[in-house]
């Protein structure tokens, strides 16, 4: 169904909609990597040429033709295995990532915040932001991670390694009090923030063979989001985050009923269906 | 039907609004009407009290193209953190009364992503028939860019929903709450569901960095063709929006202008709302907040007005005396 579902809502220009109208580049990634990891290649085929004609000068890629500044929708596009993006488009891909943070993690910020005698943020713990002149969150950080990762298996390098450590170390400081994820800080004016089941599934995938001590806390909060969610987004992440530790239960299918709206949760529902599919997004 | 709307367009129809309201710092301004009406509970009776608002209002909307906006935020069926749906569908039920060609029902979240999924576990799906067929997710629309009338943010240009934009009236309907950022969260602040995730994420933090109060008042000044219908029947104080305590008002407060129903359910909130920053900036002129230019329908702001309670970042926003 999912695979039908993909098929039908491409557009012309071989791109993919969210739910319908012009192409974006988030749902045309998932879809490309869904097709291609389905076997389905004249549609990936596709889906890629609208990829590579997005790129922009800066190697990134913006959310949509229509948007004019590179975002976090690089790292999607980076996730594409690089013989089929274009060796140099993705090396460009991934120069971008390497270059880019939260605007917290900037020296100018840095310096302004030492001169005003603010806190300081910890600069070996930068992640991603959504869009440009914004802080890092949880979302976007998790998504670059797992994009470099995949690149650092294919062409290992010192600077992908130390991005990788940072944004962990990111997501680590912003892990709730108790486990899980909510979408960026864990506290706000005091007061503790609870986990959402679709961040703490994008953080767990994005820690795949983190080795710290609090996994397991992750996981266990993971665990119970998945028995009790009815979102297919939300389900789709707590799969590939508990695929990712090895800690989905043998055999587990998401609860009947629940609805694949858009282009991006038929995608998912695809990629975390199997860990075949999953390698994906998780990498090898 | 019209479903897009250029740029072009759009820019007309702003530059009108910047002149009218530049128009009113010359000439004494017209007082604009703002009705408050006792609701006391989430039943039927809304859908009487919904249309004798949009009466009382004299809205022309037939063959107009109208677009709700409620404020969803949260997975959450009963509590005081989403707009009732009850109130939304009898406000989707009033304005197809009206004659309106099209009545939908858009929103984009902050910071949770699913908004189908959020709007089902909110009871959307459950009150509205047919919910997805007349929902538009603003997060994930088409979007044209534009750039404010009056730029008071750091944003020169915005990109925003086409729906929202080629909606011929945008109804706000937020829910009357306090919020920890800005004090209060009525009709102004809820525009920020209007601004797509898709383009600034979730949450939509370029808009924190380049000022909220700042960008409120930018995105006020871009959709002159409002009304607001804010939710008081149950609404929030303390540590709104999300983490606060429900709070009992019992009215609806709605009005053509924002601002000056804005204004009124802070008093209402006993609030000052010449202290409400991105109300002063919103206001084309700061008089446009004062009481005596409101002209007050239906209850008396002093016959429903409840001190909503502040966290202490907030308390200096407290009324004192009349205001």
């Amino acid at each position: 169904m999912p695979l039908t579902l993909l098929k039908q809502k491409q557009n012309a220009d071989g791109g993919w909609p969210y739910v319908r109208g012009v192409s974006w580049t988030e749902p045309t990634a998932y879809a490309a990597l869904a097709l291609l990891a389905a076997g389905e290649t004249e549609a990936a085929g596709r889906g890629l040429s609208w990829l590579r004609e997005a790129q922009r000068s800066d190697g990134g890629w913006a959310v949509q033709l229509g948007v004019d500044h590179s975002a976090w929708v690089t790292a999607l596009a980076a996730l594409v295995p690089a013989e089929r993006l274009g060796l140099r488009a993705h090396a460009r891909a991934i120069e971008w990532l390497l270059s880019a943070t939260g605007q917290e993690s900037t020296f100018g910020y840095r310096v302004r915040q030492w001169l005003l005698g603010n806190a300081i943020p910890d600069f070996d713990c930068a992640g991603w932001a959504w869009a440009p002149d914004a802080a890092a969150w949880v979302g976007p950080t998790s998504l670059a991670i797992l994009a470099l990762r995949k690149a650092q298996t294919r062409r290992p390098s010192a600077a992908i390694r130390a991005r990788i450590e940072s944004g962990r170390r990111f997501l680590w400081s912003r892990m709730c009090n108790g486990g899980g994820w909510n979408y960026g800080n864990p506290r706000v004016l005091g007061r503790d923030l609870p986990p959402y089941p679709e961040t703490t599934g994008m953080a767990l995938a994005a820690l795949r063979g983190d080795g710290s001590p609090k996994v397991g806390q992750a996981v266990a909060v993971a665990g119970r989001f998945l028995a009790e969610c009815h979102s297919a987004d939300a389900l789709n992440w707590l799969r590939l985050g508990l695929m990712a530790h090895g800690r989905l239960p043998e055999g587990y299918c998401p609860p009947s009923g629940i609805e694949r709206r858009t282009v991006l949760e038929a995608s998912l529902d695809l990629l975390a269906a199997s860990a075949a599919t999953a390698g994906s997004l998780l990498g090898s | 039907m019209r479903n897009d709307f250029t740029r072009r367009e759009f820019v007309a129809a702003t530059a009108g609004a910047a002149a009218l309201a530049g128009c009113s710092g010359v000439r004494p301004m017209a007082p604009s009407q703002v009705s408050i009406v006792r609701a006391p509970e989430y039943d039927g009776r809304l859908y009487e009290t919904v249309r004798g608002l949009l009466a009382e209002h004299r809205l022309e909307v037939r063959g107009r193209n109208v677009l709700l906006k409620p404020n969803l935020v949260e997975f959450e069926p009963d509590g005081a953190i989403n707009t009732n749906p009850l109130l939304v569908h009898a406000v989707f039920e009033g304005f197809r009364a009206l004659g309106a060609a099209s009545v939908r029902i858009a929103e984009g979240p902050g910071h949770r992503r699913n908004t189908l999924d959020l709007a089902d576990a909110a009871g959307y799906f459950s009150v509205t028939p047919h919910f997805e067929d007349v929902f538009v997710d603003l997060n994930l629309d088409d979007v044209t860019q534009v750039s404010p009338p009056r730029q008071l943010s750091g944003l020169r240009k915005w990109y925003l929903p086409r729906t929202a934009l080629g909606a011929d009236l945008l109804v706000s309907i937020p829910k009357m709450k306090t919020h920890h950022w800005v004090g209060a969260t009525l009709s102004a602040k809820n525009l920020f569901g209007v601004v797509p995730g898709g383009v600034y994420g979730w949450p939509k933090n370029p808009l924190h960095w380049a000022g909220i109060d700042e960008c409120i008042a930018d995105l006020h000044g871009m959709f002159p063709r409002q009304f607001a219908i804010v939710d008081g029947i149950v609404g929030m104080e303390g540590n709104g929006p999300i983490q606060g305590v429900p709070k009992s008002v019992g009215v609806l407060v709605a009005g053509r202008d924002p601002v000056a129903v804005d204004a009124t359910c802070c008093r209402i909130m006993k609030i000052d709302p010449l202290k409400v920053r991105y109300l002063v900036l919103s206001a084309s002129l700061e008089s446009q907040l004062m009481e005596g230019n409101i002209r007050q329908t239906g209850e008396s702001v002093a016959a429903v007005a409840t001190p909503f309670d502040l966290i202490p970042e907030f308390r200096h926003l407290r009324l004192e005396g009349r205001g």
